[in-house]
């Protein structure tokens, strides 16, 4: 299962682009797909889009502080 | 759709700003009262003029600014939407003001009306705030560290409160309390349970974002806010029951906790990926290793026999000052000129970038006279005679360049606003 999800590691981008590349990646997914957010925070204002498009996701705090925020389109 | 989304999220302008602009302000007036009263304002932590200053700087300066970055940043770090932030802003604003400029002027007059007064104004502007923020965190369930951190320090700001309105009335009334022990009690809700906790929580976000360090490690993360604010409420236990010894080892959890949050972040600094050092960095180094430098002399305080008088003066201007002051003043480098940029998006392409709005050149400038002013500051605790009034002259300077800085990159902001609306 985990080989159709996309990755986006934006944990040194600077801001906006996490948000940027992220909206960029979701708009490629086509309905049933995944893809995995590597972030050190959690995204709350992505979390709204998420919501407002009916997307679903779920989030993982690792040990290393990293946000895992794997979302279903 | 990005920039129309943050836009949308964001709160207007006008709330946060009203208090970035008048907090430098209270930093002018602490300036001036060291000019005014010179070596007297560094005789004792509880001169009128000493107590006066030290509300000028947290009551008055640090307050607003971390009152106006809440008001901004809940959104974003929490998911916690105030539900009209302007309305909050114009309630919360006045009270705070007003109460931190009484109360100063009480502690200054030694007029029992006007410290009651300002610590009820400056009370009911903390309680309003906090009702409109937590009305909002309710239901925001603690997914992250600095939610958990967020919430913790929104009880250290109440706890501050509560034990400040005490010592005001017992001070104007002339109640019976142990009023030394109190204020230690009520200085360090402040400086940790509040300031400490709400910049750890933040710093857990933006030190990563901005300065693409790698991430705070989940476990001491998570344990950080509540260890210290259990070792508070360990202390105010100790005063209550008259354990001495409790208190210290309360007092000492605090000074490792501290040490180990600015250690910890100097060594993820040291590993970031942002190349150039910019003005925001700089005094986050400068805070945090003054921090630990503050904590230091009072563990060193804190285990003499009969530590010197001057020891509490210094830990005061050190963690004060150049500690948690300079990092509350980093971060206002980079809230201002981001929200002077992000408001100007929806009228499309072409708004000037950030560094436009607010110059590197300037604000590296207003950080070299704010450090000159931390480093005669400090200087003054030993030679007061010689350095009361440079430091005061210095910081006021160094207080008023932030607030043209600031100031500039509103002006820059409302020029093109209405460049583009005439258009």
């Amino acid at each position: 299962m985990s080989d159709d999800i996309r990755l986006l590691d934006a944990r040194f981008l600077p801001p906006p682009e996490p948000f940027v590349q992220a909206m960029e990646m979701l708009s490629e997914l086509a309905p049933g797909e995944r893809m995995q957010l590597l972030l050190y925070r959690e995204p709350h204002p992505l979390y709204r889009v998420l919501e407002q498009n009916g997307h679903r996701w779920q989030t993982l705090l690792r040990p290393d502080g990293t946000f895992e925020i794997t979302i279903t389109v | 759709m990005q920039a129309l989304l943050s836009y949308d999220q964001s709160p207007p302008f006008a709330a946060p700003l009203r208090f970035f602009l008048s907090a430098p302000l209270f930093g002018v007036l602490a300036g001036l009262l060291a000019i005014v009263d010179g070596p007297l304002l560094f005789a004792s932590r509880w001169t009128p003029a000493a107590l006066a200053a030290t509300h000028l700087l947290t009551a008055g300066f640090m307050l607003q600014i971390m009152i106006g970055a809440l008001i901004q940043v809940l959104p974003v770090v929490a998911g916690a939407n105030l539900a009209q932030p302007l309305r909050t802003a114009r309630r919360v604003h006045p009270p705070l003001t007003l109460g931190a400029l009484l109360l100063a002027g009480g502690f200054l007059s030694g007029t029992p009306w006007l410290l009651q007064g300002g610590a009820l104004l400056l009370a009911a502007g903390c309680i309003l705030f906090l009702h409109d923020a937590g009305r909002a965190l309710r239901g925001v369930p603690s997914t992250s560290p600095t939610i958990r951190g967020l919430k913790l320090a929104c009880g250290g700001l109440l706890a501050t409160v509560v034990l400040g309105l005490l010592l005001a009335f017992a001070l104007a009334g002339g109640w019976a309390l142990p009023l030394s022990d109190l204020a230690d009690l009520h200085a360090a809700w402040g400086l940790a349970g509040w300031a400490g906790v709400l910049l750890i929580a933040v710093a857990y976000v933006v030190v990563p974002m901005f300065q693409l360090t790698p991430g705070y490690a989940a476990r001491p993360s998570w344990w950080l806010p509540p260890f210290i604010v259990g070792a508070l409420l360990t202390w105010t236990a100790a005063l209550a029951v008259d354990l001495p010894w409790l208190r210290i080892s309360a007092q000492v959890a605090l000074i490792v906790a501290g040490s180990i949050f600015a250690g910890w972040t100097l060594a993820l600094q040291r590993r970031r990926r942002r190349a150039k050092p910019d003005v925001t960095l700089r005094y986050w180094q400068l805070g945090l290793l003054t921090a630990m430098l503050a904590l230091a002399t009072w563990s060193a305080g804190a285990f003499l026999r009969d530590p010197d008088p001057r020891t509490a003066l210094l830990f005061g201007v050190c963690f004060l000052l150049g500690g948690v002051l300079a990092c509350i003043v980093g971060m206002l480098y980079k809230i201002v000129p981001f929200l002077a940029w992000l408001h100007l998006q929806p009228l499309g392409r072409g708004a000037p970038p950030m560094n436009r709005l607010l110059t590197d050149l300037a604000a590296r400038r207003q950080m070299g006279a704010f450090f000159v002013a931390c480093a005669l500051s400090t200087a003054a605790v030993f030679l007061p005679d010689w350095l009361a009034r440079p430091a005061g002259l210095a910081f006021a300077l160094a207080s008023a360049g932030l607030l043209w800085n600031l100031a500039q990159a509103v002006r820059r902001h409302h020029a093109y606003r209405r460049a583009k609306l005439d258009a």
